[in-house]
């Protein structure tokens, strides 16, 4: 049994660092600042997300995960709503849906009105949210899963939909 | 991190294993330690305050008797560890009985995700010593139980409702859908000594939000966040004992998430209920109140700044006063917020800004026994504060 299990943990020390691209950065009131200039003049998506509190947040971090077996290049952020000690189960939870190489990032203010309320003061926490910004960062917010007709539609929209 | 990492891997590396194999958790190897500020709180007939609290992974019962400036030694209610969800909408319930018996349920989270069991226990001796806790969801299943109420009717009767899985499972096992969560619950008639088979009250509600029961005097009335047709998240009233249901509101709140945000319940000494809850309905939006009397009642009533993220309300009656206790952000930190009416919900006062906090709190929980009203606020910076309003009645 001891040796099964330490087998079972080499490989999944082999597997873990192969699928997660380390930890999610935290968020703090000024992250979102730093991820618009990040993508400066680009289309983005950015996903609200939790790994402690939102079944549907799975039906949507499927989609993406699919979506990013195809599009190499899928300008996602994805934003973990949970605190600074759901970091590792965050990472494995992105892993097992492809999405360990997103840019990750994790609430990080004990009062996360602060954090909601730099995204956008009139979002009371409801999950999955999602907005998607254009070339120009105008942008739209889909409160609730996002469809995959929806993020097909603005793949095409950004001529992302092929790359 | 090293014990975490590799429970971590375990539990990925092993999904053959049922997940009954990983409970509990190794010799309390401590998993993410999850915050764990959400106290229960409830106001005994001899006007003691008692207080239920979460602490390395065990549930803490202590009482007051000058109003919330002394608390006696807190008693652990259990010996071994588990984790008990107290975060945020989760927290354990406290009840005391005429006869001093003292009451406790909760939720415990177990390892693999969105799973948990509905915990019981009791103390016959005033809170000295307590009851083994019980598992009260029976049907043997590592599934989603969780968001627990508690009420009693004080000489005996208890009812525990929670939000359970099994439908959905049992449907999607067999490659079917199954929109939302169920309500089931039980009953006791000995205080707690023994529970009835888990009833199911009803199908396909929302999964995510707190569920709140009051022992009316026909019986136990529960409230809860239902799903009307595919994803319309209203809430619903009903009595355990007859089964008999109706919608409770009406604000046409069509999403498919998790609000996080359920409704509060409470009901009067003439019998009248007193409903708090939050939407972003197409017919409203914000934090609101009513009351129902009987087939009438009154319209919502906006409560709080919404502007501040108002949220989370909770409301207890007694007698003829109501008291209704919710949470704003001010831009800074948090503010607790109450306001209440000593005609049965007939007129309020102003709202009232009880206090603030600098970091991570709790939401404030209202208690009143008629004559008295205090609100308990638990919070990471000041600690837990039991907040005393003049109700301006003559003493």
């Amino acid at each position: 049994m001891i040796r099964r299990l330490l087998i079972g943990m080499a490989v999944g020390l082999a597997f873990a660092s192969w699928a997660s691209a380390g930890e999610p950065a935290s968020f703090t009131t000024d992250s979102l600042a730093k991820i618009k200039a990040q993508y400066a003049g680009r289309p983005f998506i950015l996903s609200l997300w939790s790994v402690n509190e939102c079944s549907y947040c799975i039906a949507e971090l499927t989609l993406f995960g699919q979506y990013a077996k195809t599009h190499k290049h899928l300008p996602l952020v994805l934003v973990a709503t949970d605190s600074r000690e759901f970091a590792p189960a965050i990472q494995k939870t992105l892993g097992q849906f492809g999405l360990g190489s997103m840019d990750s990032w994790v609430f990080d203010d004990a009062i996360p009105e602060r954090l909601r309320h730099a995204i956008d003061p009139s979002w009371y926490g409801e999950l999955p949210r999602t907005y998607l910004y254009d070339a120009q960062h105008r942008r739209e917010a889909v409160v609730g899963v996002l469809g995959e007709k929806r993020l097909q539609a603005w793949l095409r929209q950004h001529r992302l939909a092929d790359r | 991190m090293g014990r975490l990492a590799i429970a971590l891997l375990l539990a990925a590396l092993l999904p053959w294993q049922p997940a009954a194999a990983m409970d509990p958790p190794s010799e309390g190897a401590p998993r993410e330690a999850k915050p764990t500020l959400a106290v229960g709180a409830a106001l005994d007939d001899a006007g003691r305050v008692w207080l239920a609290r979460v602490e390395n992974q065990r549930l803490w019962v202590s009482s007051s008797s000058d109003g919330g400036l002394h608390f006696s030694r807190p008693v652990a209610v259990s010996s071994a560890p588990e984790d008990i969800a107290a975060n945020a909408e989760n927290r354990p319930k406290i009840a005391v009985a005429q006869d001093g018996t003292v009451l406790l349920s909760w939720s415990q989270s177990l390892p693999k995700r969105f799973t948990g069991n509905i915990r019981f226990a009791r103390s016959a001796d005033g809170g000295k010593r307590f009851s083994a806790p019980v598992t009260l969801n029976d049907d043997g299943r590592v599934g989603s139980h969780s968001f627990d109420s508690l009420a009693i009717d004080g000489a005996g009767r208890v009812a525990v409702m929670w939000l359970d899985g099994r439908d959905r499972d049992a449907v999607r096992e067999k490659g079917a859908p199954f929109a939302g969560s169920s309500v089931y619950f039980t009953q006791s008639a000995d205080n707690g000594a023994r529970f009835s088979a888990n009833r199911r009250l009803t199908e396909h509600t929302c999964e995510c939000c707190r569920t709140a029961l009051t022992w009316t005097a026909q019986g136990p009335v529960a409230l809860w966040r239902n799903l009307y047709g595919s994803n319309t998240r209203d809430f619903a009233l009903a009595n355990l004992d007859s089964g008999k249901q109706r919608r409770a509101t009406d604000d046409e709140w069509q999403i498919d998430a998790c609000p996080h945000h359920g409704g509060g319940l409470a009901v009067d000494g003439r019998g009248a209920l007193h409903l708090v809850w939050f939407t972003q309905g197409r017919t409203r939006q914000g934090l609101f109140y009513k009351r129902i009397v009987g087939d009438s009642e009154s319209l919502p009533m906006a409560i709080g700044n919404a502007a501040a993220q108002a949220g989370h309300a909770t409301v207890a009656a007694a007698g003829e006063t109501v008291l209704i206790a919710w949470r704003e952000f001010d831009g800074r930190g948090y503010v607790a917020q109450a306001m209440h009416s000593t005609d049965g919900g007939a007129s309020w006062s102003p709202p009232q800004r009880l206090a603030e906090s600098s970091g991570a709190a709790d939401y404030p929980l209202p208690l009143t026994d008629g004559e008295r009203a205090l609100v308990v606020w638990n919070s990471a910076t000041e600690g837990l504060r039991v907040l005393p309003l003049d109700l301006g009645k003559p003493k």
